[in-house]
């Protein structure tokens, strides 16, 4: 008798952050980890690819598929922040970039992998959104709009597979304290987390023990968005 | 994951050294379930319900915990098992709120004792119980309170006011309760299950006039994942919500119930 294999998981956006969050925190439960990055990230099997390269982001899914025989777990954590920009100031070189990389690199990275958790039934997959996308912001628009529409997107992909036991959720962290948020961010102002109950930023941990816990016991969550965000939304 | 058994802050827990927590509602369904996972990680657990007909007291005979038979809706009642098990175990740092009466009658033509009677136990019992045990949670630095609502405190349900009335309430004590106690480190949170495999589905079956099992599959094409939770799987969400890497969850309503509301809370 074979114990059976370690589960695996891919993360977007492994490199850092978040999304290097949860890489470490499920290597340090024994998981099989794949990352896709524009840089090498902490993980088993690190591809530097831009996830809005659909082919490459293909190719790096089906990569890790083949190496680990299945996935378990994807995790889309790509993305990038921009703020301080009015709404009628927002190029749309800044617009379709913004989707392209939120939106389209989560359409990717479903895309690729659903195919492999179909095979055998099952998986997770976790969006990392935001809790702009739930209350609004201003001055950062296109962020807003491309996390909000990957609401959308989850939700939706969720009814689509979920006669299986596959399951799609999204996580949508409050300001998270990761190189995403500048020095001189808004969010890190004392005036603004004044406001919030906890009074304080998230952690990119608490996000990963999200992920994980979605990952690990999240059989009855269908589309559902978990919000650990320190009060900001409630 | 290791979850270690010290919800919130870093005051020495109690009980040889390990976390209070109280359970309403325990002797069957999801509190039973909660009360035994709780104490699988390492919480000394009180477990409550409406009296002992000796389940409460062989479950905490068989997780080492304490039985606290008490009617939350008698005023009387939450400061005194607060009491009585702060003394024993130590002061509650986790709360379950989970206890809930529950009928199904039509509005207009509902008995206003039973109607009533859901307010009292679902709401104003826990209203009393949080109050009763904050001020421990203050002083020992923090704690958590894990509120259990229902799908129907989000969109309602016919036959149900009372009981949607209260788990609505509750919703929105867990959002203020997450608002004035999270700067204390007092997290409130809460979990809106829909379709849950328990005793319950016996009440629901009986409303529509059909068998146990023709009342689970009715619930089973409501759901999207076509599958009811267990509850283990309600347990898991209290255990999550209880945990260290949960302490940016506050005034949050999870909902496990297989897509059927998703998020609409």
């Amino acid at each position: 008798m074979t114990a059976a294999p370690a589960p695996a998981a891919l993360i977007t956006g492994a490199a850092s952050g978040i999304g290097a969050a949860c890489a470490r925190l499920l290597r340090g439960n024994g998981w099989r980890t794949a990352g896709v990055d524009l840089r090498a990230s902490q993980t088993d099997l690190a591809a530097v690819v831009d996830v809005t390269d659909q082919a490459g982001v293909t190719a790096a899914v089906d990569a890790a598929a083949d190496r680990f025989g299945g996935l378990d777990l994807v995790v889309t954590a790509a993305g990038y922040y921009e703020e301080g920009i009015d709404v009628a100031e927002i190029s749309h070189g800044q617009w379709d970039r913004m989707l392209a990389v939120i939106l389209g690199g989560t359409v990717n990275t479903c895309q690729a992998a659903l195919p492999h958790m179909l095979a055998r039934g099952e998986g997770a997959i976790v969006a990392i959104s935001s809790e702009l996308a739930l209350a609004g912001s201003a001055t950062d628009l296109h962020y807003v709009a491309a996390k909000g529409a990957v609401l959308g997107l989850i939700k939706s992909l969720a009814l689509e597979v979920a006669h299986t036991a596959i399951r799609v959720n999204a996580v949508a962290p409050g300001p998270t304290d990761t190189p995403l948020l500048a020095a001189d961010s808004l969010w890190r102002k004392p005036d603004y987390l004044a406001t919030l109950p906890l009074g304080r930023l998230v952690t990119p941990g608490e996000i990963a023990h999200t992920v994980y816990y979605l990952a690990t016991e999240g059989s009855m969550y269908c589309g559902e968005v978990i919000s650990p965000n320190a009060g900001a939304v409630i | 994951m290791p979850t270690p058994a010290t919800p919130a802050g870093d005051s020495p827990a109690t009980a040889a050294g390990r976390t209070v927590a109280l359970v309403t509602g325990a002797a069957q369904g999801l509190g039973h379930a909660t009360a035994l996972r709780l104490a699988a990680e390492g919480y000394v657990v009180a477990v409550n319900d409406i009296s002992d007909d000796g389940r409460l007291t062989a479950l905490a005979e068989r997780i080492g915990g304490m039985a606290v038979p008490a009617d939350i809706a008698d005023p009387a009642a939450p400061p005194a098992m607060a009491g009585v098990i702060a003394e024993r175990l130590g002061p509650v740092r986790l709360l379950v709120a989970n206890a809930a009466a529950m009928d199904m009658s039509p509005f207009l033509t509902a008995r206003p004792d039973v109607w009533w009677r859901q307010i009292d136990v679902n709401l104003s019992g826990h209203f009393r119980l949080i109050q009763a045990v904050v001020p421990g949670m203050r002083a020992a630095g923090g704690g958590r309170i894990v509120i259990i609502a229902s799908e129907w405190g989000v969109t309602g349900h016919a036959n149900a006011t009372a009981y949607a009335a209260s788990k609505a309430g509750l919703i929105a004590l867990t959002k203020g309760l997450g608002r004035e106690l999270g700067p204390d480190g007092i997290l409130a949170n809460a979990i809106a299950p829909a379709y849950i495999d328990t005793p319950q589905l016996q009440v629901d079956a009986d409303d529509a006039g059909i068998s146990l099992d023709e009342m689970r599959q009715q619930y089973r094409d409501l759901i999207p994942a076509g599958q009811l939770a267990t509850p283990e799987d309600i347990a898991g969400a209290v255990a999550f919500l209880a945990s260290p890497g949960a302490g940016a969850m506050v005034g949050q309503v999870i909902q496990p119930s297989g897509g059927v509301t998703r998020t609409r809370a």
